[in-house]
């Protein structure tokens, strides 16, 4: 239950340290006079501005923190839950310190990138309050080691009992183990994309979506098994392959949820390390032509 | 190419055992995925991990790009095989033997017992950090795009603008800098050449950049003047005047506070210079208005007979009487009882003679001919209704006057032609027209006593203050005090008199007698111009409910139009004298 502490850490204190900073904000954006709209130049704009930046340095060293272990300063549990909290916040106190001004301008691009880096890291927030609890029930509690162990184990003695059933029907075998897929790129690993194909009969391989076509190429030889013995390996050989079948689900569905549960910090990362460069080029260009 | 797999197994009694393989290939792949000719699982194997083929007589070893085995002990990735080589992967060792009859190659396996199959994990690519997506690599292509747009092009266009270079508009440059629109007639004249105004790097906007173009902006306060005060340089044209702000059309800093922050203590800091503090518009924040007048003096001029001086005085509302020298009483004008418009008979209205001119706070100046001719005739003998005398000319009207009864006296078809007779008002006198003595004599003698009377009691009088010399000479002795009107109360102020013609339901004359006590005026000297109190009934600094919003700058310029205005203004304390006008020759006769 990590989402809870995360959020709820310290009786969630952050939340009310970010719901002060959204409200000091909001005062500070409404006093901006009659003298000229708000924007980022008034000394209102400058400190929220100023705040706004020191808010995405110290959002940025969650990261140098969370990896030194022997760190004293503060939990990671507690930074993160301020991370959370306070980079909420962060896209009220930037977006007043705009003052709505957007343009395609070097400002609205960190900006920008800002929120791309604030959205990714609410999905990611999402996933790490859901998907945990997917990927445990999936795995019913076990590693994903086992599940290849199991995958492996399966190919082996499926391709034994295929060695002694006919030849097209242990090429079917041996060719839809060959040809299975999983994971893979970016795309098969978020969405589960399976390219499995089987060589059947002479033919050309084809599609083996789910291993379904190789079950049912095997099931099919069942009833013109001529031996008892012929029998009994496919059947055999069904059993394997429909257990094969099963682990191969469960092995989708969990790399499909890392990659679901991970793909964010792709995002939330690279898009920090740029959005820090920005800022400081908005920072200094505010300044270039002043 | 036929090769021969012999793997070494330990059997359950500890005995070694072989199992052969017959492999029939055209190379042969190692590596963990399950198409591979040998299947080897552990850390470190890629799913392709590398591939064996026949070279010539030789055998030729090449792993994957990134991979590598151990030959022999020694880290390679791709090797020439002999007979006896052993190549270790992850513990596996395979060792390179001489092969049978019928087989190209021989390779013995002794896999490494300690792997189990857990490590099938690696034949396949099943975490993100396996595809191409990488955060080192994606933050360096965002750094890579931020520097590029943001620093590296910006800067190049800079440089190129900077020498003249021609940049072709489509290209992206500093424009990428900018915060804002510009204020739409900057940006036309200007457009995208950000070092028309931002003449260096961290350099603020200079003043001297916007006076390139507005040469003809004068500052707040004069230098000469400035000198007095213990006050700095005045502010940079960007305090007020910012720039790359949304709405396209703001530019002006409309706020008190810039003003207030000098004129709110105005004894500190003014050192020579006495004003009143102001600290906004209310009764309590803002001085009583002060108009500026015309004042004359009349004198005696060297040689000829009088001169006239017109001086600007400057007055508190309550303390200031306007010196036009006309006689006239705007309540007798508005009093229909009394005065009716000729034409069509109907009350005088403001707009009758007071228009405004197209700036919206002006009036034309008042004439004798656009204003007061229409009913105000010069007509002098009631038996010559069509003979009128100049106006603004006393010399010519004692000319006209001398012609008249001349030719009246002298001419024996005078009087035949004669139009129509005016009613004879009660208690004037009708010049006696008969005579006995020599014509001109008698016209003389008439036209002295005509020219007497439009100076003393009837004609000139009746709206001019006249002052009667003594002096023989016909000529000089009627000096007529001149008539001027100030142009403006409040020179260096703006005020909307379009904008104030309605005033919720007050319209028309209503409207301007909300402010203006015409009705009430029996003399030109009375100044009707409101106060302060009058404009804070509508007015005030702050939003509030059923008051319009003014600030400074709504009646007050910052540049002053004329700049010698202003120094004229900050140089005089209260009801002094301080400028005179053009000098006025008295009218001589």
């Amino acid at each position: 239950m990590i989402h809870r502490n995360l959020l709820s850490y310290r009786g969630a204190r952050y939340l009310w340290w970010s719901l002060g900073l959204i409200v000091a904000s909001c005062i500070l954006y409404v006093t901006q006079g009659d003298a000229q709209p708000p924007n980022g130049g008034t000394w209102q704009g400058y400190v929220l501005g100023t705040v706004g930046a020191l808010l995405i340095v110290w959002l940025t060293l969650l990261g140098i923190r969370k990896r030194r272990y022997s760190s004293t300063m503060g939990t990671v549990q507690g930074w993160t839950s301020a991370h959370v909290y306070l980079g909420s916040a962060l896209i009220v106190v930037a977006t007043l310190h705009s003052g709505l001004q957007i343009g395609w301008n070097l400002h609205t691009f960190a900006y920008v990138l800002m929120c791309v880096v604030i959205l990714s890291g609410f999905f990611g927030l999402y996933t790490y309050m859901s998907y945990p609890q997917l990927i445990s029930k999936n795995r019913e509690g076990g590693a994903r080691a086992e599940l290849f162990a199991e995958l492996f184990e399966l190919d082996r003695n499926a391709r034994a009992v295929a060695s002694r059933c006919a030849p097209d029907v242990a090429i079917a075998v041996d060719s839809s183990i060959e040809r299975t897929t999983l994971g893979g790129g970016i795309y098969s690993q978020l969405f589960s994309r399976d390219d499995s194909y089987f060589v059947r009969g002479a033919g050309k391989p084809v599609r083996n979506t789910d291993q379904q076509q190789v079950i049912d190429f095997v099931g099919a030889r069942l009833p013109r098994a001529a031996k008892g013995a012929e029998a009994a390996n496919l059947q055999q050989l069904i059993v394997l392959l429909c257990r094969r079948q099963a682990v191969l689900r469960r092995i989708r569905r969990d790399i499909r949820l890392y990659g679901w549960l991970k793909i964010w910090l792709y995002f939330h990362v690279p898009v920090t390390i740029a959005l820090l460069v920005a800022l400081v080029l908005h920072i200094i260009v505010t300044f270039f032509y002043w | 190419m036929d090769a021969l797999l012999r793997e070494l197994r330990e059997g359950p009694d500890g005995i070694a055992e072989y199992y052969d393989t017959e492999i029939s290939s055209k190379e042969l792949t190692i590596g963990s995925s399950a198409d591979r000719n040998i299947q080897l699982l552990g850390r470190g194997i890629a799913a392709e991990h590398a591939v064996i083929r026949q070279a010539g007589a030789q055998l030729e070893l090449e792993c994957r790009r990134g991979e590598y085995v151990r030959l022999n002990g020694k880290k390679k990735a791709t090797a020439r095989l002999s007979i006896g080589d052993v190549i270790e992967l992850a513990g596996h060792r395979l060792r390179i033997a001489q092969p049978p009859p019928g087989f190209s190659v021989a390779i013995e396996l002794q896999p490494n017992d300690q792997i189990d199959a857990s490590t099938f994990e690696s034949a396949f690519r099943t975490d993100l950090s396996q595809t191409w997506l990488g955060k080192r690599t994606m933050a360096w292509a965002g750094v890579a795009v931020v520097m590029l747009f943001g620093l590296i092009l910006p800067l190049m266009v800079y440089k190129a603008h900077r020498a003249d270079n021609p940049v072709p508009s489509w290209f992206p440059g500093d424009e990428f800098w900018n915060s804002g629109p510009l204020h739409q007639v900057h940006q036309q004249a200007i457009g995208d050449r950000c070092e028309t105004c931002h003449e260096k790097l961290f350099q603020r906007v200079q003043d001297s950049a916007c006076e390139t173009c507005h040469r003809t902006t004068h500052d707040h306060i004069m230098p000469a003047r400035l000198a007095l005060t213990e006050l700095g340089p005045t502010p940079r044209c960007a305090t007020c005047h910012r720039e790359h702000n949304e709405p396209q059309t703001f530019l002006v800093n409309r706020s008190d506070s810039s003003c207030i922050d000098c004129h709110g203590k105005p004894q500190h800091g003014f050192g020579e210079i006495k004003m009143d503090p102001v600290n906004g518009f209310a009764l309590d924040r803002h001085p009583e208005f002060k108009a500026h007048l015309l004042a004359s003096v009349a004198g005696q001029a060297a040689g000829r007979g009088f001169s006239y001086d017109w001086k600007t005085v400057v007055a508190e509302l309550d303390k200031a009487v306007e010196q036009s020298n006309l006689k006239f009483s705007h309540r007798q004008h508005l009093d229909p009882n009394r005065v009716l418009r000729r034409g069509d008979s109907k009350p005088m209205n403001c707009a009758d003679c007071h228009r405004l001119e197209p700036d919206g706070e002006h009036f034309e100046p008042i004439t004798q001919e656009k204003q007061c001719a229409q009913c105000h005739e010069l007509t002098f003998d009631p038996g010559a209704p069509d003979r009128q005398l100049p106006h603004g000319r006393p010399r010519e009207v004692v000319l006209t006057l001398q012609d008249y009864f001349t030719r009246k006296f002298s001419d024996p078809n005078f009087g035949r032609v004669a139009t129509r007779e005016r009613r004879r008002l009660p208690g004037q006198d009708r010049e006696e027209e008969t005579c006995d003595g020599e014509p001109f004599d008698c016209a003389m003698r008439s036209a002295k006593k005509e020219i007497e009377s439009q100076f003393t009691r009837r004609g000139c009088v009746g709206c001019h203050a006249v002052i009667d010399t003594k002096v023989a000479n016909v000529f000089d002795r009627f000096q007529v005090v001149p008539i001027r009107f100030a142009r403006d109360y409040f020179p260096a102020n703006r005020f909307d008199h379009r904008s104030h013609q309605i005033q919720g339901k007050l319209t028309g004359d209503d409207a301007c007698l909300s402010c203006h006590a015409a009705k009430k005026s029996t003399d030109s000297s009375d100044l009707m111009v409101p106060g302060i109190a009058k404009c804070t009934e509508c007015h005030g600094d702050k939003a509030a409910a059923e008051r319009v919003t003014v600030q400074c700058v709504s009646c007050h310029e910052y540049h002053p139009r004329q700049p010698s205005l202003l120094d004229a203004i900050g140089t005089q304390t209260r009801n002094r004298e301080t400028e005179t006008a053009p000098r006025a020759e008295l009218a001589g006769l």
